[in-house]
């Protein structure tokens, strides 16, 4: 399953380098690097921000299940937890708004 | 929603060029918006103040005081005994920015957090706020000697590193409420604009709830940094 997942990957990345072929246009009528690259930082904030959500959300689901009595408190820090982590997605949005204007 | 000016924008800016010449730029949008946050929360809760009724409670007075009670217990919690005194600046920037995040809601306004302005003004004030508590409460020697550190052999390492964080504190709060709040009402816009009827809700009903949380975020951020500024004499 592991090899599985990197040889796909490996396969679209090699995909990607048939970019190159675009290349040499100096930018004027040619590849918008400003567009592709908010693309791609949105792509990667997006993803790692719901791993790591993912992981703040099933640990205050086991702890909540392990101790009721302590939901209030375990879903308070979920919250702050989540909203710091959304946080830096943010960060990334913005900076995909300046760039992909370029 | 999709619109680019609020329903006053056109008729304030009329009333600025037709009561001044001397200046020839338009009132901005965030400004208007800001103001009539302003308007609104100075008329609605002095109005309700002077109708508080102790024995037959009506909803929003319930509301209210549920809200003020949450506040202050999130105060202690997270402050201390010292906690019940920052209600009003707690207060001051919820109500602020509860009501700017929910004006995206409507489709003849437009909230001013979604400007950057607007938010950074909200952040430089806090930082400013918990930085003059902190002095105040330590003495400015006394405070800065906590940016640097457990030992005294880190101080170099620590000090130059603590102030960045502290400073980079207000980029982050003024980036977190402007990109949220931005990027909801964008996509509002953007749904609104494919098929107007049904489809936005979901994202009217993302704006509500991050308008929320955003609130929620930012003076629970606030509270822990006046805690931190205020904490080392606790010990």
């Amino acid at each position: 399953m592991n090899k599985r997942i990197i040889l796909i990957t490996a396969a679209t990345l090699l995909f990607a380098a048939s970019a190159f072929a675009q290349a040499p246009s100096a930018g004027a009528a040619g590849v918008k690097w400003g567009v592709i690259s908010a693309a791609f930082v949105l792509g990667i904030a997006a993803a790692a921000g719901a791993i790591g959500q993912g992981w703040a959300i099933s640990s205050a689901c086991e702890g909540i299940a392990r101790n009721p009595t302590a939901a209030g408190a375990i879903r308070l820090a979920m919250i702050i937890g989540l909203a710091l982590i959304e946080s830096l997605v943010i960060y990334s949005l913005v900076i995909a708004f300046i760039i992909q204007a370029k | 929603m999709e619109h680019e000016h609020s329903i006053l924008y056109g008729p304030v800016n009329a009333l600025w060029h037709s009561v001044q010449h001397r200046f020839a730029w338009d009132i901005p949008e965030h400004v208007i918006m800001a103001l009539l946050v302003l308007v609104i929360s100075a008329i609605i809760f002095p109005i309700f103040a002077s109708r508080i009724d102790r024995d037959h409670p009506g909803p929003f007075q319930h509301t209210l005081e549920a809200t003020v009670a949450a506040l202050k217990d999130l105060l202690r919690d997270i402050i201390g005994h010292e906690g019940d005194r920052y209600i009003y600046i707690i207060g001051a920037f919820t109500v602020f920015i509860f009501i700017a995040n929910i004006f995206g809601l409507f489709f003849f306004l437009q909230p001013p957090t979604s400007n950057t302005n607007t938010t950074f003004a909200l952040s430089i004030s806090a930082f400013l706020y918990y930085n003059y508590e902190g002095i105040r409460r330590q003495g400015l020697g006394h405070y800065l000697k906590h940016f640097m550190g457990p030992v005294w052999w880190l101080a170099p390492l620590m000090f130059p590193i603590e102030l960045i964080g502290n400073f980079a504190r207000i980029l982050s709060l003024g980036v977190r409420l402007f990109g949220n709040i931005f990027g909801e009402h964008t996509a509002t816009g953007i749904f609104v604009g494919l098929v107007p009827f049904v489809v936005p809700w979901p994202m009217m009903g993302l704006g509500i709830f991050g308008a929320f949380l955003q609130t929620f975020v930012f003076i629970m951020l606030t509270m822990v940094y006046i805690s931190g500024a205020i904490a080392a004499e606790e010990h």
